[in-house]
């Protein structure tokens, strides 16, 4: 299931400010209480696939070790696929979570 | 540890240098920098710790193959767009440099030109629309995580509409070559008819180039769908 939603992830975690792969992993691991455990790897080709589709851009920088650093950020269209997306997860959400609790889910306007 | 780490994954993205010298340098940046959190202060225990979560260098790979397959063929799509269109420029060149020296063709080979001409128009026409078709159907496709059998099928399909622009340009550039030798038979050499000569190289090195690319891609993609089975 994570798997399906890891750009949605990726997205939101860079939408606080630019960051190299690392920091995207730290951030999600922050922000989602240590929940998403998969294998940090993963997060590379998936930053990878998204700056091909054009949500984001990378740029590389030399770190405090002298180490060159891939840093990315997400772009206008990045930031319209994020917005879009929450907006799906968010009726989704609505939707399950009124199923499970028994209560309905809020009408949004048309 | 690391450095093994790096070598083994280096060889795994072998089906792409340019992407493998990137990821490492990145995978690098990352190991280390985990290395650097941790709090064991057990240098060798920090690296197979680093190494454990990154996650295995070939499952990470077969995920890489998938990226660089589809900006592979993205590529190629630019590429055939750009070879016909250069080959268009050289063949305008060449027809524009025959009315500049007022070069005409003796009315027994008139009717020959004359067909050669249409099959040259109608495969150059059928070159563009399938090579416009091939770059805009591989374009508006999103990229997928994993190997998906629609991927799979979107290449195939992408490869097919690109071998088929390259067989109609293919036909164009004989149909021109035919053209360029009714045009230039029994003349004396000249500067003449080394341009017309020159344009016609050009065009075979568009369609030689389109054709090898296409190739090398399809070699590419059979390599990286090799290391995602296994």
């Amino acid at each position: 299931m994570l798997k399906g939603h890891l750009d949605m992830i990726v997205l939101a975690a860079l939408a606080s400010g630019s960051a190299h792969g690392y920091a995207v992993i730290e951030e999600i691991k922050r922000r989602s209480g240590g929940a998403f455990d998969l294998p940090e790897g993963t997060i590379y080709p998936a930053l990878h696939r998204l700056e091909q589709a054009g949500l984001l851009k990378s740029t590389w920088t030399t770190a405090d070790s002298g180490r060159r650093r891939r840093v990315y950020t997400l772009t206008r269209t990045g930031n319209r696929a994020l917005v879009e997306r929450r907006a799906v997860w968010k009726q989704f959400s609505d939707a399950v979570g009124g199923l499970l609790g028994g209560s309905r889910p809020r009408e949004t306007p048309a | 540890m690391i450095p093994d780490y790096l070598e083994s994954l280096v060889r795994e993205l072998d089906f792409d240098r340019s992407l493998s010298r990137c990821v490492r340098q990145e995978v690098e940046d990352h190991l280390w920098e985990a290395v650097a959190a941790d709090s064991t202060g057990n240098m060798l225990e920090a690296q197979r710790r680093a190494i454990a979560n990154f996650g295995d260098a070939r499952a990470i790979a077969a995920q890489f193959a998938v990226v660089s397959l589809a900006q592979r063929t993205r590529r190629a799509g630019i590429a055939a767009v750009l070879v016909i269109a250069g080959d268009l420029i050289a063949m305008k060149a060449r027809v524009a440099w025959y009315a500049a020296a007022q070069w005409g063709i003796s009315d027994d080979m008139k009717a020959l030109r004359g067909l050669v001409i249409l099959i040259d128009r109608y495969a150059f026409l059928t070159s563009v629309i399938v090579g416009l078709g091939a770059l805009a159907y591989i374009h508006t496709r999103e990229i997928p995580a994993a190997f998906y059998p629609a991927f799979r099928r979107q290449l195939r399909c992408f490869s097919l509409l690109c071998s088929a622009a390259a067989a109609a340009l293919v036909v164009s550039v004989i149909s021109d070559g035919v053209l360029t030798a009714l045009q230039v038979q029994g003349m004396e050499p000249s500067v003449e008819i080394w341009v017309a000569i020159l344009t016609m190289a050009i065009e075979i090195a568009c369609a030689g180039f389109l054709v090898f690319h296409i190739r090398s891609n399809t070699r590419r993609a059979e390599s990286a769908a090799a290391l995602l089975k296994a």
